[in-house]
């Protein structure tokens, strides 16, 4: 559950990078979060990783207080969040199956249980075939759903997106979205910043329209825009 | 699994899992070490420079304080004894000369031989020496100590002596002597600081480059819910195996370079005659400290320059 109550965030150089929003995501939602650029939608996510504080007001991530948590909890709040990113951030250094197992090994999961579950992980975003290949092999999609298959492998309650389909054409941009899709059907709550109109008019989710830092619009089953 | 099973199995394995997590960190450091060998050849040449410069300068003093010490520890304490002692007297105080722990070793000179040296120094103004004779000498002892810091007590013990008519001790020479050393050490010392503080910031600086190499592997870690430690050991151990590996590499060839300037100093000094008053230390007797000295150094500087690198990039 993710919960903000009049959340602001002011930026040290005076940007207004999120104002007054308040709202709560249940366990098991998905969530579009919409808006121009520089609109808020990356503030809200950060401030959900803690990456950034919240200038005024409560932000409550599963069961973590983001507005006053010491600095050495945030691993731990980070171990129950997924993360994907524009730009997939993988090693390249390191195969697909070492990008996802490597997720594990820094939380220090046991051998048995990294064996077990990035094979499972891997068969998910269907890449159990590209296990061994490294990350420049493969194709914008592929290596979005690696990134995906890392996100999920430790078995996360939230899943954060921030424009996950920003670099990818369109075809494939509804590939990861059905992906995004099928996590929250297992029950991942699954929360998207993205600037896809077509795919998130067809997806019917809940949508937050953001613009100034402000949510100016909140519905279930929503559209991009408020025009029809 | 959901994440309170999975933490239930974290906290079974703990042990487990702590040895695992070290051979992580241990294998890690290596390869970076290694998978950066530019970088890392670039930390190591900084360490081994400026550990030289260090070693210069620490040889330096160490010889300095050693040749000061045993220029002190040559000054005689001479003591004169009345004129009109009788031999008994006289061998008594020697008894006690002898006897005294503190004393290195003695020489009496006798009437005779004072007057043989005044005699030999003034063969020239023979007219001075006239009519002099070796009953108008005293007899004497020229005394060294083993230990320069004992010479006032010596001396005071010695003047309060039956039949000791004068004790001649160079008191004022030593302690400017002394003076000299102790402002060489300290300015010594300062320079040092300095050397090191600034071989720290260039290795801090260095490793810089290696974590900015590594800033998206970092990133990536934060936001996956890795420790600040986790992140950290592997590149603190780095910044070990750079300095330590500098400190032996500047300790060879410290020793090398040493003992090429020992025998040469040592050839020129016998040539001149000058062998006994400039005597360089050996590096046996303190090759050892000075490679322990230059370990912690080394180690120290490595592991502090990088947390001073990662410091900045944890910040996610």
């Amino acid at each position: 559950m993710i919960e903000f109550r009049n959340v602001t965030k002011l930026y040290q150089n005076g940007c207004v990078g999120l104002q007054n929003a308040t709202f709560k995501i249940e366990k098991g939602e998905f969530v579009f979060i919409v808006g121009p650029s520089g609109s808020g939608k990356s503030t809200l996510l950060k401030l959900m990783l803690r990456e950034e504080v919240p200038t005024e007001g409560e932000v409550y991530v599963n069961e973590f207080s983001i507005h006053d948590m010491p600095r050495r909890e945030v691993p731990y709040l980070r171990r129950g969040l997924g993360v994907v990113f524009q730009d997939f951030r993988l090693l390249p250094n390191k195969t697909v199956y070492e990008n996802v197992a490597f997720a594990m090994q820094i939380v220090e999961a046991q051998p048995k249980d990294i064996r077990r579950q990035v094979p499972v992980a891997l068969a998910l975003v269907g890449l159990s075939k590209k296990a061994k290949v490294y990350p420049d092999q493969l194709s914008g999609g592929e290596q979005q759903r690696v990134a995906l298959a890392r996100a999920i492998v430790n078995n996360p309650s939230v899943l954060l997106a921030d424009e996950p389909t920003g670099n990818l054409d369109p075809e494939t941009s509804w590939e990861i979205m059905s992906l995004l899709d099928e996590i929250n059907q297992r029950g991942t709550t699954v929360i998207v910043a993205t600037h896809e109109k077509n795919i998130v008019d067809q997806m019917k989710k809940r949508v937050f329209n953001l613009e100034y830092g402000r949510i100016i619009r909140d519905v279930q089953e929503g559209n991009y825009t408020n025009e029809d | 699994m959901n994440t309170e099973e999975l933490f239930g199995t974290y906290r079974k394995g703990i042990i487990q899992m702590k040895i695992r997590t070290i051979k992580y960190i241990v294998k890690e450091g290596f390869t970076n070490t290694h998978r950066n060998l530019l970088m890392s050849l670039a930390s190591l040449s900084m360490v081994i420079a400026s550990l030289l410069v260090f070693g210069i300068f620490l040889m330096l003093i160490i010889n300095f304080s050693y040749n000061l010490n045993r220029l002190k520890a040559q000054v005689e304490i001479v003591v004169f004894l009345e004129k009109d002692i009788s031999r008994l007297e006289a061998d008594e105080i020697e008894l006690k000369i002898k006897n005294d722990e503190r004393v290195l070793t003695y020489t009496r000179i006798s009437k005779e031989q004072a007057y043989a040296t005044l005699v030999k120094e003034y063969l020239e103004d023979s007219d001075l020496i006239e009519g002099l004779t070796p009953d108008f000498l005293s007899e004497s002892f020229r005394i060294h100590l083993k230990n320069v810091e004992d010479s006032s007590a010596f001396t005071q013990e010695m003047s309060s002596l039956q039949g000791v008519e004068d004790v001649n001790y160079p008191y004022e020479s030593l302690k400017k002597l002394s003076t000299v050393l102790n402002w060489i050490n300290a300015g010594s010392m300062v320079v040092l600081t300095l050397l090191l503080i600034i071989s720290v910031s260039i290795i801090a600086n260095t490793i810089k480059l290696t974590v900015f190499a590594r800033r998206k592997e970092i990133e990536i870690m934060k936001y996956i819910g890795a420790s600040d430690w986790f992140i950290r050991w592997p590149f603190f151990l780095e910044g070990m195996i750079i300095g330590f590996t500098g400190a032996l590499v500047s300790f060879i060839l410290t020793s090398y370079l040493y003992n090429s300037v020992e025998s040469y100093v040592n050839g020129q000094t016998l040539e001149y005659g000058i062998n006994d008053l400039i005597k360089l230390v050996p590096l046996g007797n303190v090759g050892g400290q000075i490679f322990i000295i230059y370990a912690i150094i080394g180690v120290v500087m490595g592991s502090i320059g990088s947390v001073i690198s990662v410091r900045k990039h944890l910040n996610v």
